[in-house]
């Protein structure tokens, strides 16, 4: 065996190992429901913003905690707290994507991604 | 159907352009064949050249032609429409060009038939003309095609940028169709304001030619292949692949400028998937100039060097299809939207793939079998389906077929390498290069993988892929220390360890220094083992580069005694080590400025959730803030954009607050993509202090007018001793005073009067009191309302409630009381002019190597 070989072999196992453990810790997609199951895990949890409910954002007493309600893609709606301030055009947006974690009744977001409307869909030809 | 004569519309050019866009696919069709054939008969050399020559003018002329429209409002045109209007700067004409799909690779296209046409002039009747642009010519086929935007059957090829607006699939059905005269009253839908950048006038251009000079090194690897001539290409293909990974390197580092300029992603780079998909190709590309210096000094990592310089390009392939296909998803900020061309894209990186392979396969049973095998798999998929199944079978039997053909086939060094050589610390670069692309590449691929696996793993966040590659950065810092001072073949291991050591004493030392106070003084025995983890890892890369830095500076000026001509590697490494060391004491030791003092803590849930990093500024309160104190002082606009203007005061000698700077981070109301913050930064040599808007009113004109005006007055109904709160003051239900004389009261004909005593409390706790009255005459309630001034508060007592023993009182607030408020980010970036110092001195080092190298070719050959 050359030198050249061990370590071309050493590359394929630590790839192979860091790809086993990352898998591990990887945060995956979810909805409310199989995030309340497991309340140390991280999760992103895809949905809508809850029109209806009312959101709470009040920098005055925490800049940093908004408060509001989604509901994920299986129709579960579950209050929201987001330790970020309020993003800006958050009513504008069409999905959001939470990244945090289940505690107690609350889902507390650390952080957000938001899709407004696209790009084709808000600007067509007008004239005047 | 009834046709319409549109008025005033300019059908001729957009003929021009089509005409154009079909020529440049012909004729670089016709190029390839030629190219191809020539190789046998050199009769059709002329001809080739001739269509090269012929695609590179259509392609000039497609580029022409869209400005030409663009420059013109020509909105009947969809993309002129889409990407411009007349209300524009026309400075940013360039970056309406290249900010939808088709023009990006139209530039993609353009500055591969500027690098094809230097090339042909430079390899002209040489060995490798024919192979080298035959090559070319056939990534020109697939990149002119996606320019062609025509149906076959029911398969879109290509997206084109001559399509008229009122064809346009989306549009074709509005109402303005109908308009015979509808070009007189449209404008254009404009360019994105965020692209309204200097930045972006000069960083696609530069991303892009990086991308076309990764074709170079692939086209030579390829036309080696082919040819069976293994080696001799690097000779020529070298300087250029140093070429390639400057401009890239450039190209990415500019791109990290504009988001730490331009965007409000809180720093220089953010692991976003469409940062990493060209960071990948470069990490792959430097490994492959490295390794082809091994292989001209000294022979060996022959298949590791093809294997490279093909993985470079086709890892470009692969990236525009993860930020052109849509398949990124939610995962990105800013991937292209889907053209509906992802099929096309998956198909092209496909075909190159299964080139590549057939090629390398020096086999011809084995490559027989391979494309057999292919054949049948795309056959059967056809037919049956299966296609993720089938596409992992395809690409294991790659894998597979090619990993056994270069152990039974591949020309092989003999000897073995010696420990003690450069080659052999070189090429242990080039493999940990590998290992963290194939990282880098596999966290950004997690949704290429749930698509193929039907997973559902979200993409990583920032410190996950931080913590993997701090440790590879470590070992390249290391090996980029020692490798100067070995000597090919065999290096004393003895006297390399000596000169070695002082370097390396010297950064321990000074390192040391400087990572105690920062990293281990304050509670690192109390933190967490990944906290602790992190921190000995940011200490050993901090020492590592440092030392990386000196030995390279020890080579350059000690061993080759300050020779600048002879340096460029020392310095580029320099460079390197440099950006290193910055990246990594502005992002470990970035201060967050702006720390709330809110009560509530999150506990339980983790240091994610924590981070309390916003301020409230309202418009007039001076609030301390890190070192300084901070006044947010008022907003304006200007166009889409407000300003935010925040004065930034510190202590003087005397204790008293002093001004010291203004910084104006503003919110674009950008009518495209909603509100976007940019950054202001204020830069010191030693630290920025960079600030971004999170929350704000923009509206103007609640706060300019109707100061004095009492907003709609609140309801509080309350006991004795309750408190009502406004926006300003706690006010008190104190007592009740009442003056029933009877005398009084007979007199005025039944008059009761109970005067309310309202004890207000400002922010500093100062008291004011407040006397409204509750008056029954005549068995009319007249209440007489109370004005605290000073408090902007109007307070009036109109209802006593006797049985539950509570009044009413309502209270009303100036507008002016609601003053504007902002809520702020501020972070200090310390010595993050180290990185951008590095840029530039890697940006020298390598351009210094690259004119070194083709000066000892153009030698060498005039020898010859």
């Amino acid at each position: 065996m050359k030198k050249f070989h061990i370590l071309g072999i050493l590359v394929i196992g630590v790839a192979i190992g860091v790809i086993l453990v990352s898998l591990k810790n990887t945060s995956t997609y979810a909805d409310f429901n199989e995030a309340m199951k497991s309340p140390d895990k991280e999760f992103h949890v895809v949905g809508k913003l809850d029109k209806q409910a009312t959101q709470i954002y009040d920098p005055k007493i925490n800049p940093d905690e908004f408060l509001f309600s989604m509901i994920d893609n299986k129709g579960s709606v579950k209050r929201v707290v987001l330790h970020k301030s309020k993003p800006q055009d958050f009513e504008k947006s069409e999905q959001i994507v939470l990244i945090g974690k289940m505690q107690g009744d609350d889902f507390h977001a650390n952080d957000i991604l938001m899709k407004c409307p696209s790009k084709y869909s808000d600007g067509k030809p007008q004239i005047n | 159907m009834n046709t319409i004569d549109y008025v005033g519309e300019r059908l001729w050019i957009g003929h021009i352009g089509n005409g154009f866009v079909v020529l440049s696919f012909v004729s670089s069709l016709l190029a390839c064949i030629l190219f191809y054939i020539s190789a046998k008969n050199k009769n059709h050399l002329n001809f080739a050249r001739v269509a090269f020559n012929l695609h590179s003018i259509s392609v000039l002329g497609i580029a022409g032609t869209l400005f030409f429209m663009l420059f013109n409002h020509f909105f009947e045109y969809q993309y002129v429409w889409q990407h411009s209007n007349t209300d524009m700067d026309m400075k940013f004409i360039l970056s309406c060009f290249w900010e939808g799909q088709e023009g990006s690779f139209l530039l993609w296209t353009f500055w591969n038939v500027v690098l094809g046409l230097i090339l042909k002039k430079q390899l002209r009747d040489g060995l490798w003309e024919v192979p080298v642009m035959t090559i070319f010519s056939l990534v020109q086929v697939f990149l002119a095609s996606m320019l062609l935007g025509i149906y076959l059957f029911d398969f879109k090829i290509g997206s084109n940028p001559f399509l008229l607006l009122r064809q346009h699939a989306e549009f074709s059905n509005l109402p303005f169709i109908q308009n015979a005269d509808y070009l007189a009253k449209l404008n254009g839908r404009g360019l994105n304001p965020l692209l309204m950048n200097y930045w972006m006038t000069i960083h696609p251009p530069t991303l892009f030619l990086g991308f076309a000079s990764t074709l170079i090194p692939f086209s030579f690897s390829i036309a080696a292949l082919w040819n069976k001539q293994y080696t001799m290409w690097q000779v020529v293909a070298l300087p250029w692949t140093y070429f390639g990974i400057l401009i890239l390197g450039v190209g990415i580092l500019m791109g990290g400028a504009w988001a730490y300029e331009a965007l409000s992603f809180g720093g220089f780079w953010a692991w976003d998937p469409v940062e990493n998909s060209s960071l990948v190709p470069w990490l792959v590309l430097v490994a492959a100039g490295h390794t082809m210096i091994i292989n001209k000094n000294k022979g060996g990592s022959l298949f590791t060097t093809h294997f490279l310089a093909i993985g470079s390009f086709l890892l470009v392939l692969y990236s525009t299809f993860l930020t052109r296909s849509g398949v990124l998803g939610n995962a990105s900020v800013h991937a292209f939207t889907d053209l509906g061309m992802t099929g096309q894209l998956v198909i092209y990186v496909l075909t190159f793939v299964l080139i590549t392979v057939a090629l390398l396969i020096n086999n011809k049973l084995f490559k027989i079998t391979y494309l057999i095998l292919s054949f049948l798999i795309l056959v059967f998929g056809i037919v049956f389906g299966y296609k993720k199944v089938l596409l992992m079978i395809w690409i294991l039997s790659s894998v597979i077929i090619t990993a056994a053909c270069y152990y039974l086939y591949f020309p092989k060094e003999k000897e073995e390498e010696e420990l003690f050589s450069r080659e052999f610390w070189m090429f242990l670069g080039a493999l940990i290069l590998i290992l963290s692309s194939l990282i880098i590449i596999y966290f950004t691929s997690l949704p290429v993988i749930n698509k193929l696996f039907n997973t559902d793993y979200a993409p990583p966040k920032v410190p996950v892929y931080n913590v993997w590659m701090v440790p590879f950065s470590i070992i390249t810092m290391l090996l980029i220390a020692c490798a100067q001072f070995l000597k090919y073949k065999k290096t004393n291991s003895k006297q390399f360890i000596i000169r070695i050591s002082y370097s390396f004493l010297i950064a321990f030392i000074f390192g040391l220094a400087c990572t105690i106070p920062l990293y281990f003084m304050s509670n690192f025995s109390s933190s967490s083992a990944y906290d602790k983890w992190n921190l000995i890892s940011y200490a050993s890369l901090f020492i590592s580069s440092l030392f990386a830095v000196l030995s390279n500076s020890d080579y350059w000026l000690i061993i080759l005694k300050g020779k600048v001509m002879k340096s460029g590697a020392a310095i580029a490494h320099i460079g390197f080590a440099l950006i290193l060391l910055g990246a990594l004491i502005s992002t470990s030791k970035k201060i967050v400025l702006s720390k709330n003092t809110a009560q509530r803590k999150v506990s339980g849930l983790g240091a994610d959730f924590d981070d309390k990093k916003s301020i409230l500024l309202t418009q007039g309160d001076t609030l301390p803030m890190g070192p300084h104190l901070v006044t947010y002082t008022g907003k304006k606009r200007e166009g889409i954009n407000v300003y935010f203007n925040v004065n930034y005061l510190k202590i003087n000698k005397n204790g008293k607050p002093e001004f010291d700077f203004t910084l104006v981070p503003h919110v674009q109301d950008n009518p495209r993509m909603g509100k976007a913050p940019e950054p202001a930064t204020k830069h010191y040599l030693n630290r920025d202090i960079y600030t971004h808007v999170t929350y704000a009113d923009l509206n103007i004109d609640t706060i300019t007018s109707n100061k004095n005006v009492f907003a709609t007055a609140k309801n509080y109904i309350g006991h004795i001793g309750d408190t009502i709160y406004s926006s300003n003051a706690i006010i008190i239900i104190d007592s009740l005073k009442t003056n029933i004389n009877k005398s009084e009261y007979e007199k005025n004909d039944s008059l009761l009067e109970v005067t309310a005593v309202l004890r207000c409390l400002d922010i500093n706790s100062k008291v004011f009191y407040a006397y409204p009255k509750f008056i029954i005459q005549r068995n009319v309630v007249i209440p007489k309302e109370a004005i605290v001034d000073q408090l902007g508060l109007k307070l009036v007592f109109w209802k006593i409630n006797p049985d539950e023993g509570t009044i009413e009182v309502t209270m009303s607030e100036k507008l002016s009381n609601n003053r504007d408020f902002i809520v702020m980010e501020a972070y200090v970036f310390p010595f993050i002019n180290i990185l951008w110092l590095g840029c530039f001195i890697m940006a020298v080092g390598i351009t210094i190597a690259i004119i070194e190298r083709t000066r000892l070719i153009k030698l060498q050959s005039s020898k010859v």
